[in-house]
């Protein structure tokens, strides 16, 4: 690109600033608000008019947190693994082969997509029950890969699909197998769109707020977003805004290292091949 | 296969006598640890459910029970979520799956006819129904029977007392009208004087209204809790309720605030009254020392002039569980937990008020309860909830419709009140 | 989401007619496929099927009887008399509207914001990682615990976003409280949107449009008339599953008002019914009502963009 001018450099950071900005206020505000002391909850402003680390000491000295953490970051990253494993090879029939039921198939992952979790709730509560899989991880792992899978499945084959099939083809006729020509040949180019799909699958069961609280009740498998509604104040009547506040800053710093891990990849593999100018 | 049959049968012979002797030395030892632990078991886990009190003052009533059981049961305390819908939710999740790892369930005071309608808790009987009534307050009681049997304990119960500024009114007022009035007063001379009550949309209306209602010498379902009852009192409670939402007494906030946000209110100092539970007075103490100089209490003001307020109760009900494996020692624990020692402990520790009458003349309560001849007295002639499984459903429609309390019409609102009562109970119809 | 051929190493074939596949019957290959394609998509149905398919009967079955769990004697059957419960009330029309009003405003803000956000990532000159970083924490930040921080936001007394316009409690007025909503969601989703558009972005060819520059164009016609036709498949993707998923909104809601005030949505409508007031026949009549809706949306879509779903062609052989 040609040199910038001085507007174009002022106006590129400007736009920067904005996003910026507008991304940070309500993170910044939450850090504050974990900041100060029950006292200093009630002054509105951002800057803390008195400091405490209390509300982190306290989540992070209490089992009742941690070990939730712990098992959002297990049930994330299994649930991720499996759905989007799952959702590949799916997704490469999709794109790849031709077979009867193919939008069937499509039709019901969109059925799964757009199904509203409450109804769900009960009779999956009732089936867990049964099967002994109340407060495990299984027992939120399975409903995991099970709605991640209609978004790993659009995603990755809109991906395979860009691929040309004549990068296989000339592998078969090199003389590898399918299973050879899709792992070296298809995998690699396919890797930037897994890596962008495992990423959406991982955010939407770390996100997961309804089925956590519903199919859990100890800390055994209890995940972050659900052990927040345990957090208690002063009294019955309180909001313990410190605790939630310090919680809340705490699930979100993982997500942070991972996005500032992998967002050259995300962004990458969502634009890889673009053609060059 | 004959084969070399001498050096081999020695062998096997040796080892044949060997494994019969490891054999019955296990089975012996096996036997005689079998033995043991039948003559005495560990002490049997119960489980108890409520949400986690932070004062410690439950955690002290377990471990007083853990020592006093002598080795029968160990209490183990279990998390329930902080809101009052969530723990109800998980409670009745589990149990109508039959879930028998839960024994004793701290129970809010509007929920056991439900759970008990739904065959979730079993009913007290003989003696230790006899030790549950003994001494106990008769609203509390109250809350803990449905269908004319006993289904719960009493642990602890809670009343709104009226909290106001001595420097600003050196007198307190007797009356809701009196209250409005010396607030606008107050009002009108520029000095701080909103009234603080609990208007969002949630059940603490429900209570406000409850209070009202019956104070006004009605209630809101009727006898048999199949209809509504409403009628004159509730239009009278409606009008007063309208009467506050109008004038400069309201927070400007109200419809949002529960018991927490008036408290803040007080403490900012920009109320001069307050309705609220006595949780306020440790809070002022240690946020506006400079204020707790003036802040007093009285009885809640009275509807009818003359006659005394008839406050609405809460608190928590212990219930043993249908499912529970151990209802024997459940019962028993349940009772340990709420007996005179440990509610001493709730009060002075978390602030709670006892369930037990004779407390309230115990000297050891007063250094941390200055307030509780008031609180007794309201106590005595306290108003519970309306009795019925299907109480959520009602709660969540009146406190719809009174809530933000501007829009009650004393009239109108009490007809669609009226009619959504009778929709509710014959489980007709949407919750908002 | 598309990816172009890179300039790898791998030789490609100019893309020559399909190989000489038999076409009316099915070859040995094809049979193979159907086989492979079988095997590869066996594990994923049958999760699928397995964790949904009796939750989704069963609550098919439920909307048409009358089951309140705190009355479970009086249970039976009624066929459809739940859904006309449900439709002749004013409560489930209301909820409706402030749904549809939700997702309209939300969706069409978080379009335009996406759009651009999707350029600033694209062309961004310098402080490029860093941007893309933290524009990308707002999604990846639990809802529930955005939710709590806009909800201490707005509090009378202890928020500073409350304090900013005088103290108010916009949480407690119903237009009021739909608009803070609506700030909530499209800050949540607005990377969200912006990766998808900047995927569809990355397709349109620099040099087409500096050609369109160069005859004339401005930048606007350049957009409207280049980038955006381009990008009509992303597009169609990102704005299906914003909408299929604000639709069903619900956390934000939740932890913001709990529905209250006028601001419930189908979704905690669907939830205070039961698991508030343990009716489970209304609460899956509701939901099985919200899934109807909702397939509309998407049979909405799927039409109006046609050719462009994902799958719906034959795939690029």
């Amino acid at each position: 690109m040609a040199a910038l001018t001085v507007r174009q450099r002022t106006g590129w950071t400007t736009a920067n600033l904005v996003v910026v900005i507008l991304a940070l206020i309500p993170v910044l505000w939450l850090v504050s608000l974990s900041l100060k002391t029950p006292a200093a909850v009630t002054d509105p402003s951002i800057w803390p008019s008195q400091w405490t680390w209390g509300n982190y000491s306290g989540i992070l000295q209490s089992s009742q947190f941690l070990r939730p953490l712990v098992n959002s970051i297990g049930i994330g990253l299994i649930s991720t693994a499996v759905s989007v494993a799952l959702a590949s090879m799916a997704a490469y029939a999709i794109a790849r082969l031709s077979f009867p039921g193919k939008s069937v198939l499509i039709g019901l992952a969109l059925l799964i997509a757009m199904f509203p979790l409450i109804a769900l709730v009960t009779p999956m509560f009732t089936i867990e029950r049964a099967l002994g899989l109340f407060n495990t991880w299984f027992g939120l792992i399975i409903p995991y890969v099970a709605f991640g899978l209609p978004l790993g499945i659009y995603t990755l084959s809109a991906f395979f699909r860009e691929i040309p099939w004549e990068l296989e083809k000339a592998a078969k006729m090199d003389g590898a197998t399918p299973f050879q020509a899709f792992t070296m040949v298809i995998a690699p180019l396919a890797a930037p769109g897994m890596v962008t799909t495992a990423i959406l699958v991982f955010l939407a069961c770390w996100n997961d707020f309804l089925l956590a609280i519903s199919f859990t009740s100890t800390i055994s498998s209890r995940t972050a977003p659900a052990a927040m509604e345990y957090f208690s104040g002063g009294s019955v009547f309180t909001t313990p805004t410190g605790p939630i506040s310090a919680a809340a800053v705490v699930i979100t710093i993982p997500i942070i290292i991972f996005v500032l891990f992998f967002q050259r990849r995300i962004v990458a593999g969502l634009t890889s091949g673009a053609v060059k100018g | 296969m004959i084969k070399r049959r001498g050096s081999r049968s020695v062998r096997s012979r040796v080892y044949r006598i060997a494994s019969a002797a490891a054999g019955l030395t296990l089975a012996g030892a096996a036997l005689s640890a079998c033995a043991n632990a039948n003559a005495g078991t560990g002490p049997v886990a119960l489980n108890f459910y409520l949400y986690q009190d932070t004062s410690m003052a439950t955690q002290d009533a377990i471990n007083n029970c853990n020592a006093q059981s002598h080795g029968a049961y160990t209490i183990s305390y279990q998390y329930l979520p902080q809101a009052s819908d969530a723990q109800r939710q998980q409670l009745v999740r589990r149990l109508v799956a039959h879930d028998g790892s839960m024994d004793i369930l701290g129970l809010d005071v509007t929920w056991e006819p439900e759970f008990a309608q739904a065959g979730l808790i079993v009913p007290w009987t003989g003696a230790y129904k006899a030790e549950a009534e003994a001494g106990t307050l008769k609203p509390a009681l109250q809350t803990a029977t449905w269908n004319g049997q006993l289904v719960a304990v009493p642990d602890n119960t809670n009343t709104q007392l009226l909290w106001y500024r001595s420097d600003l009114v050196p007198n307190p007022p007797t009356t809701w009208a009196q209250m409005i009035a010396d607030a606008e007063q107050l009002a009108k001379e520029g000095k701080p004087h909103y009234i603080e009550i609990q208007g969002a949309q949630y059940e603490g209306a429900t209570v406000w209204l409850n209070t009202m209602i019956a104070s006004a010498g009605g209630s809101i379902l009727n006898a048999s809790a199949t209809g509504p009852s409403l009628g004159a009192p509730a239009i009278k409670a409606l009008s007063i309720m309208k009467e506050l939402a109008d004038s400069p007494a309201a927070d400007p906030s109200m419809s949002v605030q529960m018991e927490n946000q008036n408290r803040l209110a007080m403490e900012a100092g920009t109320a001069a009254f307050e309705l609220n539970y006595p949780f306020v007075y440790p809070g002022m103490k240690l946020d506006n020392p400079t204020l707790f100089k003036s802040f007093k209490w009285a009885l809640y003001p009275e509807v009818t002039p003359g006659v005394p307020a008839k406050v609405t109760i809460g608190g928590i009900d212990l219930a043993v569980s249908a499912y529970s494996q151990h209802k024997n020692l459940a019962f028993q624990a349940a009772l340990c937990l709420r007996d005179a020692q440990n509610q001493l402990i709730g009060a002075n520790v978390g602030g709670v008020p006892p369930t037990i009458a004779s407390l309230y003349n115990n000297p050891a309560l007063f250094a941390d309860y200055p307030f509780h001849a008031d609180v007794l007295s309201e106590l005595e002639n306290a108003s519970v909830r309306p009795q019925t499984p299907l109480y959520q459903v009602v709660s969540i429609d009146l406190s719809h419709q009174i809530s933000p309390a501007t829009g009650i019409s004393p009239t109108g609102t009490e007809q669609s009140m009226a009619s959504q009562i009778t929709n509710a109970l014959a489980s007709k119809g949407l919750v908002p | 989401m598309s990816t172009t051929v890179p300039a790898t190493g791998a030789t490609t074939t100019p893309a020559h007619a399909k190989p000489k596949r038999a076409r009316a019957q099915l070859s040995e290959g094809a049979k193979a496929d159907r086989r492979l394609a079988f095997w590869l998509c066996a594990p994923a149905v049958l999760v699928m099927i397995a964790v949904t398919g009796y939750p989704l009967i069963y609550a098919v079955i439920l909307s048409l009887e009358r089951y309140n769990l705190e009355l479970p004697q009086d249970t039976k059957f009624i066929g459809f008399a739940n859904y006309g419960a449900v439709l002749t009330s004013q409560y489930w029309w209301q909820a409706l509207w402030v749904t549809l009003i939700i997702t309209a405003i939300s969706v069409g803000i978080t379009f335009v914001l996406g759009m651009l956000l999707a350029e600033v990532l694209h062309r961004t000159v310098f402080f490029r990682g860093g941007v893309r970083t933290i524009s990308l924490i707002p999604y990846g930040i639990v809802t529930v615990a955005a939710a709590y921080s806009w909800q201490f936001a707005w509090t009378p007394n202890e928020g500073y976003l409350s304090a900013a316009f005088n103290n108010g409690a916009p949480l407690t007025n119903q237009v009021e409280a739909i608009a803070v909503i609506i700030v909530a969601e499209i800050w949540k989703t607005t990377p969200f949107m912006g990766l998808l558009l900047l995927a569809g972005l990355s397709l349109v060819p620099d040099d087409l449009l500096r050609a369109a520059r160069v005859d004339g164009a401005t930048p606007w016609q350049a957009f409207t008339r280049i980038t955006l036709p381009l990008m009509k498949p992303a597009i169609l993707v990102a704005l299906l599953f914003r909408t299929l998923d604000s639709f069903r909104i619900f956390d934000n809601i939740f932890i913001l008002t709990s529905g209250n005030n006028g601001t419930a949505s189908v979704s905690t409508l669907g939830y205070d019914n039961l698991f508030n007031a343990l009716n489970l026949g209304i609460g899956s009549t509701i939901a099985i009502l919200i899934f109807i809706c909702v397939a509309i949306i998407a049979v909405i879509f799927i039409l109006g963009f046609g050719t462009a779903a994902p799958g719906s062609d034959a795939g690029k052989r």
